[in-house]
């Protein structure tokens, strides 16, 4: 009778345990079903929509986040280089390439939260494509780092994981046909403060 | 052993069938999705900004830097919603989100009349009520058929540098969220 009792215990500590454990390990892990990824850039074009999987609409209602619609625009997150090392914001990285169609783009270094980096100076930690320096063939080169660099510059500081957001406004990328041939630019590693 | 090993099967079972049931009742039961946040800082029908600009921390999380955003809560069944900002802004977006913060409908600037703000949200019943005899001052407005009750409806403007921040501010405080009789 006392064996027959403890097994069922086991059993039900088993159940509910690894069962809140798994999803709520599943809701913190950063990739998810339905990313797309180009290069080191990963978007969720199906976030926040009613087609999304159970997974992310979970971590919709847990985090509270209001992602954009499709008529909006499409945000992509990298949190590695080319060469695909982690981020960090003691280091200085060069972006650089194309961008794909859309009426303009905005670019922020992030922490983990992925709320823009707080440098505590005037400057922003973020840059829009109707401020940047193109280069003849049209593409952009952005010098990212805590030391001002000529052309364009983005600010960061501090240390610790860092995350870039690129957002295209007005896209018709955000059309899950527009994808397929979409190329972004590409993240290079310039040097570190150790 | 034998029952052992059956009661750490069962167990595995169990919870493969807990993880489906919690992965479904997080929407149902989150009080910290955006609604219940909005809930916190306003009532219904009333623009709150969602920015950090406007003091204290942001409302809803992850708003661009280069944004500011405002939000109202609505609900259906008291009727239909309008939503008006007037105003020049380089670029603003707006999206319908169902209680759960699922966005339902969105649209921007160039898909209005004029660049200007004007939306009046409602349920497919109540569309075919205003169709019937649509009153002149709402024949400029897109209309947003949801089949919602409890909905966010949230505007995004562009802000692109320092010298646009009061005007894109004032474009969203004079932005009204209000019920439209018919």
């Amino acid at each position: 009778m006392l064996k027959n009792a403890i097994l069922t215990l086991l059993s039900l500590a088993i159940a509910i345990g690894l069962g809140g454990y798994s999803v709520w390990y599943a809701l913190n892990a950063q990739d998810g079903v339905g990313a797309i990824r180009i290069g080191q850039w990963t978007a969720f074009p199906e976030v926040g929509t009613l087609a999304a999987d159970p997974y992310s609409k979970a971590r919709v209602a847990r985090e509270g986040v209001l992602a954009l619609g499709q008529a909006e625009g499409l945000a992509f997150v990298a949190e590695r280089d080319d060469a695909g090392e982690p981020l960090k914001r003691e280091c200085a990285y060069t972006i650089e390439g194309g961008y794909p169609t859309a009426r303009f783009w905005t670019l922020y270094a992030a922490d983990q939260s992925l709320g823009v980096i707080d440098t505590g100076k005037p400057r922003q930690s973020a840059l829009q494509s109707y401020e940047v320096l193109r280069r003849p063939d049209n593409s952009v080169v952005i010098s990212v780092g805590s030391r001002p660099a000529p052309g364009n510059w983005l600010l960061t500081g501090g240390s610790g994981k860092m995350y870039f957001v690129l957002t295209f406004y007005d896209t018709p990328i955000a059309s899950s046909t527009g994808l397929s041939d979409v190329t972004l630019p590409r993240i290079l590693k310039a040097g570190c403060n150790a | 052993m034998r029952s052992l090993l059956h009661a750490l099967i069962l167990g595995l079972l169990g919870a493969g069938i807990v993880h489906i049931a919690v992965l479904f009742l997080v929407p149902e039961f989150s009080e910290r999705d955006a609604w219940s946040r909005l809930a916190m800082a306003s009532d219904l029908y009333k623009m709150t900004r969602l920015d950090a600009e406007a003091g204290g921390a942001p409302v809803v999380k992850s708003v661009d830097p280069l944004f500011y955003a405002a939000a109202c809560r609505f609900d259906l069944a008291d009727g239909l919603v309008r939503i008006r900002a007037p105003g020049d802004v380089p670029f603003w977006s707006a999206s319908v989100y169902d209680r759960n913060g699922h966005n339902i409908y969105s649209f921007n600037d160039h898909n209005a009349n004029g660049e200007k703000l004007d939306a009046v949200v409602l349920t497919p019943a109540q569309m075919i009520d205003v169709r019937r005899d649509l009153p002149e001052d709402l024949q400029g407005a897109i209309f947003v058929e949801a089949p919602i009750e409890e909905g966010i409806f949230v505007v995004r403007a562009f802000v692109p540098d320092e010298s646009w921040k009061p005007i894109v501010s004032r474009f969203l405080e004079q932005s009204a969220c209000e019920l439209q009789d018919y």
